[in-house]
């Protein structure tokens, strides 16, 4: 078959087929003319009237942003209607005088009033938020002085509300209208609120629902006369996470004062029961007018409280670290629980002379009481035998110095160095020996997150399995339906004999247990089992003495392990008198005070 | 080659120029008139200082030979192309959509250039020498290189150019006599390819686009301008109603009313008796176009003609239909009419190419 009529050239078939061309064009315009007949002509006179009477005006109504609730069913966050003000820029005659008063009457800048309107056309009709969150009072005032302010509006939209304002600030994280730049991107209105931070931004598409609109009539004066039609919106999806809510507010209650994170995780599957990370944002502050000077000081405020420290953070592990040397030895045959030493405090190694954290040293020591006690002697001397290959591969199969895939963003990796005897020219220093000895206490240039930390516990308390941290259960949609559901996923398993397993776990109940370093954990009748760090902080200021992060990794019941709960408090000082105190509070709420705990662990 | 031939000034088609000029007036006065004051007047003269460069580049365009512009076009093509995918990298958003690029002082919209680019590369793909016919091949080929611009622009979203470009090459393909069965073809075989499209969208384009089909799915957007649009031009009854009462217009009822809206208000202003002579004056114009591709012998030139005539007409009567409420509403400026640079200049150089076509006839 061919493609084309015959061989080009025929000048005839050419225009003829031009011509037919025109004649499809020229139906369009006649088919035109026959429209704009209909509509001038025949419609002119009504839509003549209609033009006359004018006053339509559009006014969004904004969707109920889902709600996100903990594993047992309790709300982390609800909505609450909100007076916002707004300007309609078309409808403000005399702008200057009308912005005056409002300053006045609201207490409000001048020029933040007036910025908001720098942004959009003048003869714009479409309402522009200015301000959110207006009391009832204000909300008065403006309504009574209503003619004196036209383009003036109050309007009522639906606004977060939290229980306390800090309340799992980082993981559930702010709500704010869209800048400038976000704007800028196309994917949202001026004006829309959307998740900044945290689980709000991750979940924002299924969180913000559809606005809908209202068609207004308004008489001469803006005011409503008559409602034309109305679009509802569609409410955003509801977030079932796997938080425990009550867990959460006792692991934010333990760390009152303190700067650090919490962990809370359950080592059967990966859910996380509770992240905080102090000192948290006041989320209700965020979400409102919070002018530039309060966002400034927020974010040049030393103590960083918008970064979250579970997930942002990076700390040497300190001696939480000997278990990855331990489980290193153990399973290469390098180290036996057999070994001992003597320690008196002092390593020499060449010209260097290493020391433990105890003076005068721990006197005989084993493998098992070494862990116990946290004697760095021993663990000095093991670490050269177990090799930092090794001991570099166990730290890496436990996943720590990657990232866990929160999904949450902005997750740091932490590090794991790499082991290179040579030098390079340009590369970091060689190895050396004394690497070996600061990676073998978790000092030196090792690096890792609260939630890597948790999630290698959760191995140790599970025998080997590392979960991916599991934060949403499942997203309903507001009819009902399934939006998303995540089953808990596994990124890697640790391959140890059962032996080691056991030994492991053995030594860890001695540390709680057994007057080691974590005794202050100990709970009567439920075996916790942890290991305590104290992390020299990579900071500045050689001050006080304050200066070392103080570790604690732990899960229980040891027997049938429920929860891992780890806890890191920045420049607390020892582990076992700083952070196994907190664990404590946190293991106390969860076993003894069983009250709202309907189902602890079992996936849904 | 920018010597002028006199025998070419002799050729010059000025009725096309006339109702080309009668059209830009008409514009002018629009939007002289569109806003009480001076803001009227300044887009007014920002317009004007446009259509100066348009003629600029009209008479540029109309004094090259036009075959020598086929033949580089597939340099054109590549320059186009990468204007389109600097859109991508430096572009700036306005309305939610990717088009413009800064130069300067001044924003420039490489998709509306790239509807002539589009033209001279079909023309230079399939003219043919006197006495060939034209191969399978380059009609395919010709495809290719058309869709892979196509599918830029709808990534922009500019669905707008996109949907130009759609009748254009329908328009081109049906003259130099593609069999009708065959263009049925590739128009099931486009049909069949949306639902992959679609999967390739984003979400929130995937909304964009589904309003554009029913606009009733964003309440406060598109359907509004459909509905104030109407109301602008009906109320403008049999004579209109003069500059000043036209409220729907100068009282900002409408959206858009300078750029792609701005029929209706002429519509308002000026009534059915205003629209009757410019929509003639359209028609003579597209008609025009036609003349001069059915009286070229050249095939370049044929293939040009008839593109740069289909370029027009499917703007024009997209956008009418888009704002009587015929058609659903898409982003495409009325050529010669909306208030815009980058659409100004294009239209101007297009009429540049088919005065040139005309003049290079009677040789």
């Amino acid at each position: 078959m061919d493609l084309v009529h015959g061989p080009g050239g025929q000048r005839d078939a050419w225009s003829r087929r031009v011509l037919a061309l025109a004649v499809v064009a020229t139906i369009g315009f006649a088919g035109l003319l026959g429209q704009l007949w209909y509509l001038q002509a025949l419609e002119g006179v009504r839509l003549q009237e209609m033009s006359e009477k004018n006053r339509i005006r559009i006014r969004p109504v904004a969707a109920p942003r889902g709600i996100l609730f903990d594993r047992n069913g309790l709300p982390l966050v609800d909505n609450r209607p909100a007076f916002t003000l707004s300007f309609i820029p078309r409808e403000m005659e005399d702008r200057d005088s009308v912005l005056a008063r409002l300053s006045v009457l609201l207490k409000v800048p001048l020029a933040e009033l007036r910025e908001s309107l720098d942004r959009v056309p003048p003869d714009s009709f479409r309402p522009v938020r200015v301000r959110r969150g207006l009391s009832l009072e204000e909300v008065t005032e403006v309504e009574e002085r209503k003619l004196e302010l036209p383009g003036v509006v109050v309007e009522v939209e639906p606004e977060r509300v939290y229980p306390t304002s800090t309340f799992a600030a980082h993981l559930l994280g702010y709500v704010r209208e869209v800048n400038e730049d976000q704007v800028k991107q196309g994917r949202y209105r001026r004006g829309d609120m959307i998740g900044q931070s945290g689980l709000e931004r991750l979940l924002d598409e299924f969180l913000r629902g559809r606005d809908g609109g209202e068609r207004i009539e308004v008489d001469a004066l803006g005011r409503p006369v008559r409602m034309v039609r109305r679009v509802e919106p569609d409410p955003g999806a509801q977030v079932i996470t796997s938080v425990d809510r009550r867990i959460q507010e006792v692991a934010e209650r333990a760390m009152e004062g303190r700067a650090g994170a919490v962990v809370v995780m359950d080592p059967r599957n990966g859910d996380v029961l509770a992240m905080t990370s102090s000192p948290a944002f006041a989320l209700d502050r965020l979400t409102g007018n919070l002018d530039r000077e309060d966002w400034r000081r927020l974010v040049s405020d030393p103590m960083t409280p918008l970064m979250n420290r579970a997930l942002q953070s990076q700390y040497a592990p300190g001696s939480v670290f000997k278990i990855i040397v331990a489980a290193a030895g153990l399973q290469e045959g390098s180290l036996t629980p057999m070994d001992g030493t003597y320690c008196n405090g002092q390593f020499h190694l060449g010209a260097w002379t290493f020391k433990d954290w105890k003076e005068g040293g721990h006197g005989h020591v084993d493998l098992r009481s070494a862990l116990v006690h946290s004697c760095n002697i021993f663990f000095y001397q093991a670490g050269l035998k177990v090799g930092p290959e090794a001991i570099v591969r166990y730290a890496r199969a436990f996943g720590l110095g990657g990232p866990t895939g929160t999904d949450l963003g902005a997750e740091k990796p932490g590090l794991i160095p790499a082991v290179d005897w040579k030098r390079h020219r340009d590369g970091p220093p060689a190895w050396q020996a004394g690497d070996t000895i600061n990676i073998s206490i978790g000092q030196g240039r090792t690096l890792v997150t609260p939630m890597q930390v948790a999630r290698m516990m959760s191995a140790v308390a599970n025998g080997g399995i590392l979960w991916k941290p599991r934060l949403v259960q499942r997203i309903e949609r507001a009819d009902g339906t399934l939006a998303y559901s995540a089953s808990s996923k596994m990124t890697g398993h640790v391959e140890l004999s059962p032996v080691v397993w056991a030994f492991l776990k053995g030594a860890l109940v001695g540390v709680v247990n057994e007057g080691g370093t974590g005794a202050a954990a100990r709970i009567p009748g439920i075996l916790v089992a942890g290991k305590t760090g104290t992390a020299q902080s990579v900071a500045k200021s050689d001050s006080n003495k304050g200066q070392d992060h103080a570790w604690f990794a732990s899960f229980a019941p040891a027997d049938d392990p429920q929860v891992v709960v780890v806890v890191l408090v920045e420049r607390g000082g020892k582990g076992g008198q700083v952070a196994a105190p907190i664990a404590h509070k946190i293991y106390q709420a969860i076993f003894l005070e069983k009250v709202a705990m309907v189902d602890l662990g079992g996936d849904s | 080659m920018l010597r002028v031939d006199r025998r070419l000034l002799q050729n010059v088609d000025w009725l096309l120029l006339g109702t080309g000029f009668f059209i830009i007036a008409l514009s002018i006065l629009s939007m002289w008139n569109l806003a009480p004051g001076r803001g009227g007047s300044a887009l007014a003269w920002r317009q004007l200082s446009w259509v100066g460069i348009g003629l600029v580049a009209l008479v540029v365009v109309a004094s090259v030979d036009y075959r020598s512009l086929v033949r580089v076009a597939p340099a054109f093509y590549v320059l186009g192309l990468a204007l389109l995918v600097a859109v991508f990298v430096l572009g700036r958003t306005v309305s939610g959509a990717r088009r413009w690029i800064h130069l300067g002082p001044v924003t420039f919209q490489p998709s509306e250039l790239f509807k002539l680019i589009f033209v001279l590369t079909l023309a230079w793909a399939l003219s043919t020498r006197p006495g060939e016919s034209l191969t399978r091949g380059s009609v395919i080929g010709s495809l290719a290189l058309v869709g892979v611009p196509f599918l830029l622009v709808v990534r922009q979203p500019d669905l707008g150019t996109a949907l130009v470009l759609v009748p254009v090459m329908a328009a081109v393909l049906v003259g130099i006599g593609v069999r009708l069965r065959v263009l049925g073809a590739f128009a099931l075989a486009g049909v069949a390819a949306l639902p992959l499209a679609w999967f390739a969208l984003k979400p929130y384009q995937r909304d964009r686009l589904l309003v554009y089909l029913d606009p009733f799915r964003d309440p406060l957007g598109t359907a509004y301008n459909v509905i104030q649009a109407k109301i602008a031009i009906g109320s403008g009854q049999l004579l209109g109603k003069g500059v000043s009462g036209a409220t729907q217009s100068r009282l900002a009822f409408l959206p858009e009313r300078h750029t792609d809206f701005i029929f209706a208000v002429f519509a308002e202003m000026w009534g059915f008796i205003g629209c009757l002579v410019l929509i003639v004056a359209y028609g003579l114009l597209v008609l025009r176009g036609f003349d001069i591709a059915a009286s070229t012998r050249e095939s370049r030139g044929r293939v040009l003609a008839l593109g740069v005539t289909a370029v027009f007409a499917a703007q024009t009567l997209i956008n009418l239909g888009m704002v009587t409420g015929l058609l659903p509403v898409v982003g495409i400026p009325l050529p010669l009419m909306s208030y815009g640079g980058s659409s100004m200049v294009a239209s101007l150089m297009g009429l540049g190419l088919l005065l040139s076509i005309r003049m290079r006839q009677f040789r």
